[in-house]
This record gives C-alpha cells, structure tokens and sequence, in this order.
C-alpha cells in the first residue's frame, strides 16, 4: 500500500458541452468547467487555493482563470502535457496538499481541440498548406508522417503482424464505447454502430479507419482534488484516490521505433507500482477506463497494464467484455472515441461519477444515486463499481493510471 | 506509380544540429549518428546525445542505405498540404542491415516509400533513393523496394 492511499479524494467534477465548435475561448470555457466542478463539490471559488492546467501551447492559463473567478491562489502551475497528463496532475495535487503548499486544488485542460490547433499540425478548414518542419518534425513532415493516427499506425501494423490480431479487435472497441455513449446525453455521437459498421467506414491511415479515431472537440473539464478529512463535508460521497502512476516512460520516449518491441509501451513499466500502491489485484477492478485516441491505444493498454498477455489483447475484448453488464466495462461515457475529446479528463470524470454511483443518465433519480439499470431506458450507471482503474496514453512511450474507488469499496 | 510529393509546400528547418545530415543527403549519402566513446548507432540525427553512455561525442555513420521494412502506415487522408496529391501513399519504418550491434541494438529510421501499397510488405528488403526538391537545399531520401524475401506480411483488410 502507498502511504497517502485514501488519504486524498476527488470532490468535485465538472466540464462544458462537448462542442464542434465551441464559438469561445479557452479561458470562458475553463470558467465553466471549473464553476460546474465547484458547484458539483460544493465549493466556492474561495476555497480553492490551488490551480494546475495542462496543454500544449493552445490554452489559457490558471492565472487568467483565477483573476476571472475570484481566486486567491496559494499554488498555480500550466504543464506542457497532453494525453496522460490529467492523472498526472492529481498525483501531483495528492503531493503538493500532503506538503502543504495548498489544501484544495483543482485540475483543469481547456481546448478548441476541433476549431482551434488540432492535433497533428492541422489548422481550421484543413490541410496545412505549407509545412514548418522544424526540431523533431524535421524526421517525420518531409514523409508525410506526423498526426497521432499515422504515428500510432506504425506501432499498430506492426502489433497486427506480430500478434495475428485483426482489426476486428479494433472494432469490438469502437462498438463497446459507442454503445456507453448511447446512454450518455451528453455525448457527441449517440448512434449505436455494429462490428460491420466500423469495418466499412472510410480509411484514414490504414491500419486506421474513421471509427478507430477519436473526436476532435472544444471542450473543458476539471476535477477538484482535497483531503479525506475536507473530503467528508462536501456534497457527494468522496471518491479515494488509491493508487498510480503518472507519466511513465519507456526507454528512448523519443523514438520509439529503435526499440525491440515498439508495442510494448509504458503502461508495462508502470501498473505493478500502482497495482501495489491501491493494494488490489486485477480481480478486485469493477470497470476501467482506457484512453481511446484511437482504438487501438485502448487495446494495447489493456495488455501493458496485465489485464491480459501480451498479444492476447485482441481475444481478451471479443464478444463485447468491455461493454457495460459484461467483464470490464470500458470507458462508459463514451470516451474519447464517441463522447468527445478532452484529452483523458473526461475519462476520470465519468470514473467519479460512476464510483458515486451518480452517472447523469436518464434515469430520474441519478442526483440521488437511484437507477434502474434498464439500458434500453438509457441507464448507464454499472452494478457494481467499487473500483476503477483508469488508464492513460500519451504516446506508446508515456502512460498514467489513477486506480480509485468509491465509499462503498 | 511513383508517388508525387510537391515540396513546394515544405520547408525544412534545419538546425546545428541536423544541418550536416541534410548537406550528406544532397551529396547522396543517408547518416545516422555514432557515438565515439561506445559506437551506439542511432536515429533521429536531432537527438545529439548517447542514449546507451550519455556520451555528447558523436560523430556520423555512412550506411549503405539498406534495410528491411519493420512496419508501415498507408496514409489515405493527406494533412501534410505537400503529400496532399501523394495519397495513398506508405510510410515504413526500416531496419538497417548495417547498423545492427553485437548486444541486438538496432537502428531503424523512417522515410516515404516510391513504391504504391500493393508492393509493400513488412519483410522486405529496401534501399534509400534520393530525390531533388525545389529546395536547393533539401534532397529527400526516399525508400524504394529492392526485391523479395522469404517471409513477408501484408495487411490484411
Ligand atoms: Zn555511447
């Protein structure tokens, strides 16, 4: 067991519409998310005295934020950071409020992920028509090979002829997810898609097709982190946050495609330490999430995080295990794939409110932890979710995971 | 059908790092970076440091610019605007047949292929070809099939 396990608890979440586009600026959207993150926990923005953000030079900042709510801040910071940084910055508020250097803090990412600077070097209305290849882009624009999707793809080719895995396995993930977003209001995409429905949708970098790619959106969501001790007076029941690991790394993170398995990333150097640190085993996880920029980054994690073998991955999702009254509900909002793109804060939101047992679906009595458990009438919250282990991917060489569990565990 | 980049629309920074490596490519010759104190070989030339002895003496390999296809993309959708009359085209990732280290290090390096995705496949051998841009400065090593080998694997559909 880690020495700070359920000492500090996630309170608060909250984020804007998932939106295409959003028509605001970064600093009006992280307004809203964090006031809804507030609201959610029951805080007013005096009582938040700690900020961090995450972006990669495409947002505001927690100073600007601050002004604009009020807030005196005793500790603020904006990392460069993309995916696996949300678990990450709640590691870092367990430490920084264990230090002392602030009692409440809230994490926010705010992003005009579709209309603004998309991932990959696209600008608004398509195509750049003059690349800068600059530093490390040098080594990849003059081959026309940049985004996450063509980058990833070179991992995912080769993990297909490695493991005789087929890009089925990538649609029984594509399906799991969408059907979560099917009961999530809130989410972008709503229409439940079949196995042949992602088989036929259009290639973008093959071995990716559309529905292996996740949503670009405008989008901003925070999460509000404090002690146990604060935890116990605030408006829901108190998610503890028992273990992980931010921002592991493989070695050469740089370039991945040197080393001798270039699918073998870092979620494998990483979830012994978080696995010891909750002090659980594979067995006691109830649900997961797995951050799905693509499909495949889903898929892979599963195995790098010991949920199943290496190369068995692909076997491990058939008939629907990650779908909700199944195994391993995977990502039950919808996830990046389907809800919309947050840059994995959304992934631990949706695990807060699952663990509350309040997931915001259509059941009437969802304020009240009350839910009928009828997926054809839209419920969405799981039976039994005591535990969750959230998984995160940067790229193949950088990953964070953030095990948690509600009171009832 | 060879694949057509216009590079017009590209414009490679090069920095002190990385200048020579582009002034080796315009005389033909493809580079990777060598360690002086371990002969560690590796790629991309940015990276300016040993990863194995964290040596900064490093110095350039001539390779012959032979390898084998490790894995590939074919990239349907066009972002890069001068790959957008180029698509479909393949992006392999390449294993070099003279870079291998005694320990099982290997040196694999990415570039664009000449050849369509009906040729490709992971196993196959390849050789750097080097093409003129409309940049005096830039010639682009580009990546040609050289034959066939006993195992190979396609992307199967
Ligand atoms: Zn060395």
């Amino acid at each position: 067991m880690g020495a700070l396990t359920d000492k500090y608890c996630i309170v608060g979440v909250g984020e804007t519409q998932q939106m295409r586009p959003s028509n605001r600026t970064t600093l009006s959207m992280a307004c809203e998310a964090i006031s809804n993150a507030m609201a959610d926990a029951g805080l007013k923005p005096s009582d938040i005295d700690g900020m961090t953000s995450y972006q990669v030079a495409d947002s505001t900042s927690s100073a600007h934020v601050a002004t604009a709510l009020g807030m005196r801040l005793n500790y603020c910071l904006d990392i460069f950071g993309g995916g696996s940084s949300t678990e990450a910055l709640v590691a870092h508020a367990v430490g920084l409020i264990e230090a002392g250097y602030a009692k409440t803090i809230v994490c926010f990412r705010s992003m005009n992920g579709r209309s603004g600077r998309r991932m990959g070097g696209q600008i608004p209305g398509g195509p750049i028509p003059a690349a800068m290849a600059a530093d490390d882009n040098q080594f990849n624009m003059g081959w026309g090979w940049t985004t996450p999707a063509q980058r990833f793809g070179m991992s995912a080719m080769r993990y297909l002829r490695d493991t005789g895995c087929t890009t089925k396995a990538f649609a029984e993930i594509a399906v799991a997810h969408r059907y979560h977003a099917t009961l999530n209001p809130k989410a972008i995409y709503r229409s439940p898609i079949t196995i042949e429905d992602h088989q036929r949708s259009r290639w973008v970098v093959k071995p990716f097709r559309l529905l292996d790619c996740c949503t670009e959106t405008d989008v901003s969501a925070a999460i509000i982190v404090t002690s146990r001790e604060r935890a116990y007076d605030l408006r829901h029941p108190p998610v503890f946050i028992m273990g992980g690991y931010a921002r592991t790394m493989t070695e050469s993170p740089q370039w991945n495609y040197s080393r001798p398995v270039i699918h073998y990333v870092a979620g494998n150097y990483g979830w012994k330490r978080a696995f010891g640190m909750a002090g659980i085993s594979h067995r006691d996880v109830d649900f997961v999430s797995c951050y799905d920029a693509f499909t495949f980054t889903t898929l892979i994690q599963l195995e790098a995080n010991g949920f199943c073998g290496h190369g068995e991955a692909g076997e491990f999702v058939k008939g629907g295990r990650l779908q909700i009254d199944h195994e391993l509900p995977s990502n039950l909002s919808g996830g990046h794939l389907s809800e919309g793109y947050t840059h994995g804060v959304q992934m631990v939101i949706e695990n807060v409110r699952q663990l509350r047992h309040r997931a915001d679906d259509a059941c009437p009595g969802w304020r009240e932890g009350k839910h009928t458990y009828d997926r054809a009438k839209g419920c969405r919250q799981v039976k039994k979710a005591r535990i969750c282990c959230g998984m995160a991917w940067g790229w193949e060489n950088m990953a964070s995971c953030l095990i948690l569990r509600g009171m009832a565990a | 059908m060879p694949v057509t980049i216009d590079y017009s629309k590209l414009r490679i920074l090069a920095d002190s790092d990385t200048r020579q490596w582009w002034e080796a490519a315009r005389q033909r010759k493809y580079l990777v970076r060598r360690c002086n104190r371990c002969g560690h070989k590796w790629f991309p030339p940015n990276i300016p440091a040993c990863s194995r002895c964290a040596s900064l003496d490093v110095e350039w390999f001539e390779t012959a610019g032979k390898g084998v296809i490790h894995s590939y993309v074919v990239v349907v959708q066009p972002i890069v605007g001068a790959f957008i009359g180029a698509v479909p085209y393949v992006v392999a990732v390449i294993e070099l047949d003279d870079c291998r280290e005694e320990d099982g290090t290997v040196t694999r390096v990415a570039g664009v292929l000449t050849n369509d995705e009906a040729e490709v496949a992971i196993g196959l051998p390849c050789a750097v070809v080097f093409e003129e841009t409309n940049d005096p400065k830039i010639v682009m090593p580009r990546w040609q099939i050289t034959g066939p080998a006993e195992t190979t694997w396609k992307f199967n559909e």
